[in-house]
């Protein structure tokens, strides 16, 4: 029987790497869509998880829409409104981000192994995913100059944070009231990203970040 | 139902967001009335919480819950005599985001789980972006794309932290509720690495939001470019309850036993802020910027009394509060010369004395209690820092801080001297001062007056409880 844990997991890794090699900014928000849902999924499939409740399962169908339907959604209006389908100059070529990627979950599997945190036997998969996906969200705010891609940095930041939570953590601590909230934040957090975007657009003409260089000392 | 203090500000925002402008303005100043009676009644105790497990009153949380409530009251009423005058664009959204910025502050203070806090200090990100970027210039854009950006990844990090200290929990088996209360009640047994390594993301996560620097580089922008209003409420209200998420998690980290490391930090952190923000006060062109950067160096010395703790602990809580007040207070005043100059550049104004009399006479009041002199209470707070520094042995630590005060102050000395009194060729006031625009930074010079030489037993009783926990006590 194939491991579900991993498939998802290895999917998840491929995410980060496309995501890091795509231009195409409606190709990104597909990849996002796809990363959320399966990031939202991880948690289901691990041993520690298994027993759900009914407030469970509601909380991860909720938790798919949003970060599987929901956010993916408003990126989608958002890279209509502005009419921008690439990111044009990155700071960072994009074999450089890919070979950036490579490096990255090399690390993490690393730090893995030097961490000695007694895992639950199969998670170190789930480790290295998680801070592979947290260092990739991280670079891409900082290699790409179009503020919708740090957007999506920061989505893939926060995912890679959820990840390394569902890693570390036992399910008992966790109240689903409690990352309800979390993930309301998000979604505020990118509807208000969204709205400034679009003000910026109206404002600038363009979404480039680089045009934004008047506040400095 | 102690929850009330934040659903109260929560709801009327809500509402006030589809209200027409003159009622909307009324909600403001009731809902900031009966927030401050609500506030008054929690420290009576006369309110329990509902949700126990979510929420409770923690001293420092309930001194932070009352700074906030109290500048805010006065902030309101100067906020409608301000949106009066400039004719705001989309008021209905400002007012309710006001409101909603209250509740979302009031949350951080009551919050007692741990991510709960979390979840509060996010939500005060987000509420309060559309206060900044409300006149849509491009500026005011700029300020907003780079403090929603670098406070949401800051904030991420902090809750990375926070799992990090439920990891602490896990790996020392215990399995109590994820509140501060429960976990300050085990602090001995939670596992030491985990829990220091949470804290180094949970002070660089908070730390973004409070603007210690390396990670302030938001705070000039959105300080300066806010409406002065919002400004007001960034500064005197908001750090403070970025500063409460690292003081909780340094009450924890000081009952396990790790009180010396995270001093430390904090400790250089601190320090680190006030010398970044004494070398960028120097000649700085934008008054506004100026005091941006003064509420750094206030975070810093803040984050240093705590650091240094004893009797400079009970000075940073203090300072925590005179701060508050002295800073809103300036910055009320400087939105009154920004209405009447038209211009946040200090070459562009001039002989304040002559033309908005008042207002200069608060601005130059507010600038003596923020260098830190009597009678106002930041003189009584650092002098309690410093003093505290020399006694703990933490000489080249305290040279430094005396140091970057001086600077600081001489900085802030000339470009207040150039605005109060220097030429000014322009004769022409854009707007005059009135009554609501005056009274508000004047009251808030008042309490600080009167807090310095008369600290009512309740607020100093807290005050002891708070830091009598980490080791914090008045008798140097």
């Amino acid at each position: 029987m194939i491991n579900m844990t991993n498939t998802i997991l290895v999917i998840i890794l491929l995410s980060v790497l496309l995501s890091l090699a795509s231009n195409r900014l409606s190709a990104l928000v597909r990849i996002m869509a796809l990363q959320g849902v399966m990031v939202s999924l991880t948690p289901l499939f691990l041993e520690h998880h298994s027993n759900l409740g009914s407030g469970g399962l509601i909380f991860f169908q909720i938790m798919i829409l949003i970060k599987g339907l929901l956010i993916p959604g408003l990126l989608f209006m958002a890279v209509r409104k502005v009419s921008i389908t690439r990111e044009i100059e990155p700071l960072i070529g994009y074999h450089a981000s890919l070979f950036f990627g490579l490096v990255c979950i090399l690390l993490s599997g690393y730090i893995t192994s030097r961490l000695q945190v007694s895992l639950p036997a199969g998670h170190e998969l789930l480790l290295i995913t998680a801070i592979t996906t947290l260092a990739a969200g991280l670079f891409l705010m900082m290699g790409r100059t179009k503020a919708i891609t740090q957007v999506i940095g920061y989505l893939m930041l926060e995912n890679g944070i959820y990840l390394i939570g569902t890693a570390l953590t036992k399910q008992s601590h966790t109240l689903y009231v409690v990352e309800f909230g979390v993930l309301l934040d998000l979604l505020v957090g990118v509807m208000i990203m969204g709205i400034i975007l679009h003000n910026i657009n109206h404002a600038f003409d363009d979404v480039d970040t680089t045009l934004m260089r008047r506040l400095k000392d | 139902m102690i929850e009330f203090i934040f659903l109260l500000p929560m709801m009327t925002g809500i509402i006030a967001l589809f209200l027409p402008v003159n009622l909307g303005r009324g909600v403001l100043v009731v809902t900031a009335l009966l927030h401050l009676q609500v506030c008054v009644m929690g420290w009576m105790g006369k309110l329990e919480p509902i949700f126990g497990a979510f929420f409770g009153r923690s001293p420092e949380g309930m001194l932070v819950l009352l700074v906030t409530s109290f500048i805010f009251l006065f902030i309101a009423m100067y906020a409608v005599s301000y949106m009066a005058e400039t004719s705001m664009q989309s008021e209905p959204i400002f007012i309710g985001c006001m409101l909603l910025f209250l509740g979302t502050m009031s949350m951080v203070a009551l919050a007692d789980h741990l991510i709960v806090l979390w979840i509060a200090i996010e939500a005060t990100t987000l509420v309060s972006a559309p206060l900044i970027f409300i006149n849509r210039s491009k500026r005011a854009l700029e300020a907003t794309w780079k403090y929603v950006l670098i406070c949401s990844v800051g904030i991420a990090l902090a809750l990375l932290g926070c799992f990090f200290v439920t990891l602490s929990m896990d790996v020392a088996a215990i399995n109590v509720p994820l509140t501060f209360t429960s976990l300050n009640a085990v602090a001995e047994r939670l596992d030491p690495f985990w829990l220091s390594f949470g804290f180094i993301f949970i002070i660089i996560g908070y730390g973004t939001k409070m603007g210690l620097a390396p990670m302030h580089t938001w705070l000039p922008d959105a300080h300066s470019e806010a409406p002065s209003p919002a400004s007001a409420l960034l500064s005197g209200a908001l750090l403070n309850c970025a500063f409460l998420g690292v003081y909780k998690f340094h009450t924890l980290m000081h009952l396990a036993g790790l009180g010396s490391f995270s001093s430390n930090l904090l400790i250089g952190f601190g320090l680190v802020s006030m010398v970044v923000a004494g070398i960028f006060i120097l000649r700085q062109p934008d008054y506004k910027r100026m005091l941006a950067y003064s509420s750094i160096e206030n975070m810093g010395i803040i984050a240093f009394g705590v650091g240094i703790g004893g009797i400079a602990l009970y000075g940073a809580l203090l300072h925590l509060i005179h701060h508050s007040l002295l800073k809103s207070s300036l910055f009320l005043s400087s939105g009154n010369i920004l209405l009447g100059f038209g211009s946040k550049l200090v070459a562009l104004v001039g002989g304040l004395t002559r033309f908005l009399p008042k207002t200069a006479v608060s601005f130059l009041a507010g600038f003596v209690g923020i260098s830190g002199l009597p009678p106002f209470g930041l003189f009584i707070s650092e002098l309690c820092i410093i003093f505290g520094a020399f006694q703990a042995g933490h000489y080249l630590a305290a040279i430094v801080f005396i140091a970057s005060l001086v600077l600081i102050v001489a900085g802030m000395a000339q470009i207040v001297t150039d605005m109060s009194f220097g030429g000014g060729d322009q004769v022409e006031i854009l707007v005059g001062e009135g009554f609501f625009r005056v009274m508000p930074p004047y009251v808030l010079l008042a309490a600080s007056i009167i807090l310095c030489v008369w600290l009512p037993d309740e607020i100093y009783q807290t005050i002891i409880n708070t830091i009598s926990v980490i080791g914090g006590t008045i008798h140097g």
